[in-house]
């Protein structure tokens, strides 16, 4: 038995809520709620640092949190924001690094898969006729010479 | 080992550690460099994870105190207004560094003679001039000639992409008429000797794991290596020893184990940097230095600059894919790079154009900054910043005063109990002013390319990466520490090679002439063997 904290059930059962109250879905823009992606795996591999803060702010949300309107469950969290500052912030990073580290999420914001490495990107040299008006008036920019 | 002497001991492999310990070697002489770093994997670089920007702001921060690895030296820079950032291993600083390598310029090093403030260097551009294009070869730089800003220079490879960033910067410097051009990057843009081209991943500030960057770890070190240089990795420098007749005779360190263990040597060299090398310096202590090693000035740790830093941002109606590409490396602007009295401080600033954040980055500034909510509205106002932002960091020349130094915490100490560094230092007024202008001038440059908000700020606290002015050179012992060749005045055998030796910053990053400082000094070390200690 690892003695690494996990989140109870009663946790567990107001995450989605909280996740889709952070970042919720957009049909517009074709973009799912973070409470679509595998914050589960998330949370095995990557984030077991951040349970604690987790059931920091499940806990002080308590349990009726779930049952509430988007709109009221916003106002509680804006609550929480404004009252704990720090704890919001850490949430807030935890939710968008899982969030943003989803495949489907990445294709989407225009960004490769997986890690960016091995696979790397493309970038445009440019166009460096824009030299032109620098070089034309080279004599303007000349560096300064000592004595 | 205490009976075994090296000829040559450097101390530090970073930067300037790496380029003197490679031209000594072609002297055949037994060379050994004490590094209190690992040589780091690069399949260990966060860009192999996708959660690369979380490993960015924590086991890979740039801030050795966040970082807090066993080889990091905790460093307090509670009376500082700026800190310190660095790395601490093979390659040294510029594993971390963004690679914008851009060389001081002939004005720098005449800042008295031209402009009445600080000190001349005792040597110039001229001297350096073929180191600084042997670095270039020897690091792999990508930039293209004609930069009117320079006398002519040659980098070996074509310029790194600017990219829709740069291109809409430039236009906004053309619509002004100003000075830009491609920076020079240590970065290769193709492939160079046997190394592959960059691959525009970003990221170049938590370490590169292509090998397209150029930190010293995969330039210079290997050869140095191959060429018989003995680099012992994870010992770390208490003190340098003296002989009874007044000459360095090697240093003490800790090993992994923290055994104390003895190396001595004929030349000792140090290159731990601006912060490292008056630590050392000061720690060393003894009868006849009582005040800290090659210490007769007083001003060992003293005179310390950083440049004064601060960033514009400009975000765009339009997709510049900002994420990609190296960070800090794109174009620059030299426009107000010399004094003008007409501003109202002297000396100028160089505007380095950097491109864009991750999403995290991107999501959390922006929370910050309140341009992008978490909640509803999070996605329309995320996708108008990401991709979508361009950046001026404002580097300004910073002029040394004896008041910004660097001292022996009393109390705080690293895990080998050696004391840690304490910083103190202030922005003078003239940094300020300078600054000041920097943002508004940003602000310009992003207008006129056609940004729909500016915002700035400036100076910014975890700028300390330009490390410089803390032993300084000069002709006279009273006002400086070392020589016009980075010997001690006070230390026959005593070099110094990093940042310390700077007499003032100039308003440009500052490791491609941290690099030709150190080839100039060895060069001079070998053509002086015969009469070193005379
Ligand atoms: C995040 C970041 C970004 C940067 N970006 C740029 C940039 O874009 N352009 C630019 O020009 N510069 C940049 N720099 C600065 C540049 O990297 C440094 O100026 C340069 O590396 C300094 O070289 P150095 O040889 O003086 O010291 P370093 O490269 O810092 O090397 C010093 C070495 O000495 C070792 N050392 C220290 N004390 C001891 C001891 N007691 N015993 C044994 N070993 C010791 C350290 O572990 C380290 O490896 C950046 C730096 C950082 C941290
Ligand atoms: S952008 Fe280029 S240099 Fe920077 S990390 Fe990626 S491959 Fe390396």
């Amino acid at each position: 038995m690892s003695n690494e904290p996990v989140l109870n059930d009663s946790q567990r059962a107001l995450l989605p809520a909280l996740l889709d109250t952070i970042v919720p879905a957009s049909a517009e823009r074709e973009m799912p709620s973070a409470a679509e992606v595998d914050f589960d795996a998330y949370l095995a591999t990557q984030g077991q640092g951040a349970v604690p803060m987790l059931q920091a702010v499940l806990e002080s949300l308590g349990p009726g949190f779930a049952d509430l309107s988007a709109d009221e469950r916003h106002a509680r969290l804006s609550e929480l924001q404004s009252q704990q500052i720090a704890l919001f912030s850490s949430l807030l990073a935890c939710v968008y690094d899982c969030y943003y580290q989803d495949p489907s999420v990445r294709v989407k914001i225009g960004m490769v898969r997986g890690p960016v490495f091995p696979q790397g990107n493309e970038v445009a040299q440019g166009d460096l006729s824009l030299l032109d008006p620098v070089i034309e008036n080279a004599d303007a920019h000349r560096y300064r010479a000592p004595r | 080992m205490s009976d075994d002497v090296a000829d040559v001991l450097i101390i530090g492999a970073g930067a300037s550690g790496a380029a003197v310990a490679w031209s000594l070697a072609e002297t055949r002489m037994r060379i050994v460099c004490l590094e209190q770093g690992d040589w780091v994997n690069p399949s260990a670089y966060p860009t192999n994870s996708a959660n690369w920007e979380t490993q960015a702001f924590g086991p890979w921060n740039i801030d050795p105190n966040v970082r807090g690895l066993e080889t990091d030296y905790p460093i307090n820079n509670d009376d500082s207004e700026c800190a310190v950032v660095n790395f601490n291993g093979v390659g040294g600083s510029t594993v971390l560094y963004g690679a914008h390598f851009p060389r001081l310029h002939p004005s720098d090093f005449k800042v008295k003679s031209l402009d009445g403030v600080a000190d001349d260097w005792p040597i110039d551009y001229a001297t350096l001039e073929p180191y600084f294009a042997e670095n270039d070869r020897m690091m792999g730089v990508s930039g293209i000639a004609g930069d009117p800003m320079y006398p002519p220079k040659d980098p070996p490879l074509p310029p790194i992409a600017m990219g829709l960033v740069g291109e809409t910067l430039a236009r906004g410097y053309n619509k002004l008429g100003w000075h830009w051009w491609p920076s020079d990057s240590a970065i290769i843009s193709e492939p160079y000797e046997d190394r592959d081209r960059c691959l525009y991943l970003g990221p170049c500030m938590s370490g590169c794991s292509q090998g397209g960057k150029s930190s010293t770890d995969i330039t210079y070190w290997p050869k140095a290596v191959q060429r018989g240089v003995e680099l012992r990795t994870r010992c770390r420098v208490r003190e340098v020893t003296l002989d009874e007749r007044g000459l360095a005779d090697g240093v003490v360190y800790y090993d992994e184990n923290g055994n104390e263990c003895r190396q001595r040597a004929e030349i000792v060299i140090m290159a731990c940097n601006g912060v490292g090398t008056p630590r050392i310096l000061l720690n060393s202590k003894s009868s006849r230095f009582p005040d800290g090693l090659a210490n007769r000035s007083g001003l060992v740790g003293k005179n310390l600059m950083f440049h004064v830093f601060g960033y514009v941002q400009g975000v765009f109606a339009e997709r510049l894919d900002s994420h990609k590409g190296p960070v800090a490396c794109c174009i620059l602007s030299k426009q107000f790079y010399e004094t003008d009295a007409a501003r109202g401080f002297v000396r100028g600033y160089n505007m380095q154009i950097v491109r864009g954040s991750g999403p995290l980055g991107t999501a959390m500034a922006g929370f910050a900054s309140g341009a992008v909510p978490w909640g509803k509205g999070h996605h329309e106002a995320f996708a108008k910043q990401f991709d979508h932002t361009a950046a001026i960091g404002i580097v300004g020349e910073d002029l040394p005063e004896e008041h910004n130094t660097v001292t022996l915490d009393p109390e705080l100490v690293d895990s080998d109990g050696i004391p840690a560094p304490k910083i103190t230092y202030k922005y003078s007024e003239n940094s300020l002013k300078l600054m000041q202008h920097g943002l508004e001038r940003g602000e310009e440059v992003m207008r006129a390319a056609g940004a729909a908000d500016v915002m700035s700020a400036g100076p910014v606290r975890p700028s300390g990466w330009h490390l410089m002015g803390t032993a300084r050179m000069g002709d006279d012992p009273a006002t400086s520490v070392v020589n016009r060749w980075g010997r001690s005045h006070d230390v026959k055998n005593l070099f110094v090679v990093d940042g310390s030796i700077f007499v003032t910053s100039g308003g440009v990053n500052c490791a491609s002439t941290i690099q030709a400082c150190a080839l100039y000094i060895a060069d001079s070390i070998k053509k002086n063997l015969t009469n070193l200690f005379d």
